[in-house]
């Protein structure tokens, strides 16, 4: 392989690593504050697509400002099941939450059927990355150029968040000690609320920027919160860095893979993940386990 | 006058009240039509229906069939041969459907087919295309349009015209794709013993994704790429291409059933120009009557312009129903007769002739094949330089006797 195509490659791999870290950071984001295993996370990115498709009719033009509507209403959506569902299991048994959230998971997808149909929806490159550019003389998807840049922009957003700002404090302490930061006067269920949307608005962001590279149809969801899953475990479970670095491992083998062994390439992320479980089972950048509860 | 008048009208009436009420003593005819309805090929089970149903209201208005009014049961197989086969028993043991039609998925076909011998239950299919359909001579089986080998073998003979050497292809990975090109190659390449294929890339059916594919396909750097894509897959495929500037990157792109207007009607002005494209009826090329008034009363009733689906399930219907007015029975064995009577039942489509060959019961039937070219009058790319392909030049030899 020539040096161009080796390239064309890793950028391809890239954007869908883009992808993938937007469908799993808020997965692991809800797991590390509110420890629910979310199982119908990747319904919220289906659906931030339909919202999306349904919004612009399937007209790339409107792209980006119905982008932001879309994502408005997966942040409402979120906001929503919080309130509803998901804050009547949090302190129940692991085993409510994810009865719970599988059945949102099936709920979700027959409620999308009967709104937005059982066809496949799939849209144009937005406005202004209709044409490729050309890298090392190879013609290349602008826009997968743009989906990297707004991954690599998310990533650093909610670093600054967590990490320089007060509300993003109170986030991280959450994780540690619910009771002490309730004994301080936060606000926890409200803080819940607003990670929760935060988590399922960046799915629904992230399902909305990726279908121009995807099509969907009913199924999606499952083989997003599969992928999602994937990336999580790799990473390690809440673990912003470890989500970026898996979901950019699992990118690359995955464009990688499809040259070496086409029909098999989905399998290299699974021995990936088999791999760190057996090796390393809190992910490559996760914390080990202190105690085990 | 007035008076006379009143009593002819009196007595048309009373006809026409008399015969509906014969027609709603007897039960109806039951057809079970299996489609695709959701995924990337759901627009072709809507199409499907359409036409169909179109068949169906035309033969109610004029009396049904043996007296019988024709009813539609339309389930959705998704594509997938085990749903096909458990609906096709559905249909045929709870509703008594008297035919099964339809099928887009030739996976599906070949699943359901052996049910025809278990049940006596004639089935029709109307799209599903792999040639080894009517290759296993089933009693039961026909297919009353064209099938993939007439389509790759009519693409082969216009591309061994063509100085194109190095060829690809991307085509889905089940038994359509598969045939398909198997059928291309070994035509163009005994036509054309120079050309040479460069890379095969097989997605799967219903395949999201296709940038791994493009950026190989890019590598293998294919003068010309044959392609079975269709429905939503081909749709995807040409977006996330052109995402890559891939068709500005060959120099022709060849897909049998590109011209589907479930593909080209969503592409709309993203659709790839002045690429072989072929479509297995294409509704502005048959100036006949007949098509004239099909494309009419189709899109007076459904708001859109006929696809080659939707023109196959109304031709099939009809065609089933000849059969049963030939035969004067539902008996499959009758209707079996009636279809290999006289050198094989001929119906006149809008598309034009179709006939039955009597051994293998496949249809034969024109092909038309054109280059994709934007148009004024239509949101959609339409074919120009058209080539019919004579249905002469379609029939290959058959083993069923």
């Amino acid at each position: 392989m020539t040096l161009p195509f080796f390239f064309l490659e890793f950028m391809t791999g890239l954007a869908s690593a883009a992808s993938l870290f937007l469908l799993a950071v808020g997965l692991s984001l809800i797991f590390g504050a509110l420890g629910i295993v979310n199982f119908a996370h990747g319904s919220f990115f289906a659906l931030g697509a339909y919202f999306l498709f349904a919004l612009t009719h399937g007209d790339a033009s409107g792209f980006w400002h119905y982008l932001l509507l879309a994502v408005a209403a997966s942040l409402v959506v979120g906001a929503v099941v919080e309130r509803v569902f998901i804050r009547r299991v949090l302190n129940r048994a692991e085993h409510y939450q994810i009865l719970l959230t599988y059945a949102l998971l099936l709920i979700i997808e027959d409620v999308s059927k009967i709104c937005f149909g059982a066809d496949y929806k799939s849209i144009g490159m937005p406005k202004g990355f209709e044409m490729p550019v050309f890298v090392l003389g190879i013609p290349f998807p602008s826009y997968y150029l743009g989906l990297v840049g707004l991954a690599a922009a998310t990533a650093l957003l909610l670093w600054l968040f967590l990490h320089r700002t007060r509300y993003g404090t109170l986030v991280r302490a959450v994780t540690q000690d619910r009771e002490m930061l309730e004994a301080l006067g936060v606000n926890v269920p409200l803080l819940f609320t607003v990670i929760f949307a935060v988590g399922i608005g960046l799915a629904g962001f992230g399902g909305a920027v990726s279908l121009p590279l995807q099509s969907i149809s009913t199924g999606v969801a499952v083989d997003a919160v599969i992928s999602a899953f994937i990336v999580v475990v790799v990473g390690g479970l809440g673990s912003l860095w470890g989500t970026l670095l898996a979901a950019i491992l699992i990118g690359e083998i995955q464009a990688f893979g499809a040259l070496v062994l086409p029909e098999f390439s989905i399998v290299f992320a699974y021995v990936l993940m088999a791999a760190v479980l057996l090796f390393r089972p809190w992910g490559l950048l996760g914390r080990p386990p202190t105690v085990r509860t | 006058m007035n008076r006379t008048f009143n009593r002819y009208f009196g007595l048309m009436l009373l006809v026409v009240v008399a015969a509906e009420l014969v027609l709603a003593q007897q039960p109806p005819i039951k057809i079970g039509e299996l489609n695709v309805l959701s995924g990337s090929f759901a627009a072709y089970g809507k199409s499907g229906r359409q036409g169909a149903q179109l068949a169906i209201d035309e033969i109610n208005a004029s009396g049904g069939l043996l007296g019988r009014k024709l009813e539609l049961i339309q389930v959705d197989d998704q594509a997938k041969p085990d749903v096909g086969v458990q609906e096709a028993k559905r249909l045929i043991l709870d509703e008594k459907v008297n035919f099964l039609v339809g099928i887009d998925s030739s996976s599906v076909a070949l699943a359901v087919a052996p049910l025809t011998n278990e049940y006596k239950t004639p089935l029709v299919v109307m799209h599903g295309a792999t040639p080894a359909l009517t290759e296993q001579c089933n009693p039961y089986v026909f297919r009353t349009s064209n099938n993939a080998r007439m389509d790759a073998n009519a693409a082969a003979d216009l591309a061994a015209k063509l100085p194109y050497k190095r060829w690809a292809n991307i085509g889905p990975d089940y038994e359509y794709g598969h045939s398909s090109w198997n059928d291309f190659i070994a035509r163009l390449k005994e036509k054309r013993p120079d050309v040479e294929v460069v890379g095969e890339q097989w997605p799967k059916g219903g395949e999201s994704n296709y940038t791994p594919y493009i950026t190989a396909l890019v590598q293998q750097r294919p003068e010309a790429v044959f392609s079975a894509l269709w429905a939503g897959d081909l749709v995807t495929f040409v977006r996330q291409s052109n995402a890559f500037g891939f068709f500005k990157q060959i120099k022709l792109f060849v897909d049998p059933i590109g011209a589907a207007l479930e593909s080209i009607g969503p592409l709309g002005k993203e659709a790839p120009l002045g690429e072989l494209f072929s479509t297995r009826y294409w509704f502005l090329q048959s100036q006949s009557p007949t098509n004239k008034k099909f494309v009419d009363a189709y899109h007076s009733k459904w708001g859109e312009w006929p696809s080659y689906n939707a023109e196959e399930h109304y031709a099939g219907v009809q065609m089933l129903a000849a059969a049963v007015r030939k035969a004067n029975s539902l008996d499959a064995d009758a209707i079996k007769k009636a279809f290999e009577a006289d050198a094989g039942l001929t119906y006149e489509a809008p598309e034009g002739k179709k006939w039955m060959r009597p051994a293998d019961h496949q249809v034969f039937e024109a092909l038309v094949w054109g280059y994709t070219t934007p148009s004024n009058d239509y949101p959609f790319v339409v074919l120009k330089d058209i080539t019919m392909i004579p249905e002469s030049d379609t029939v290959y030899p058959t083993k069923c006797k």
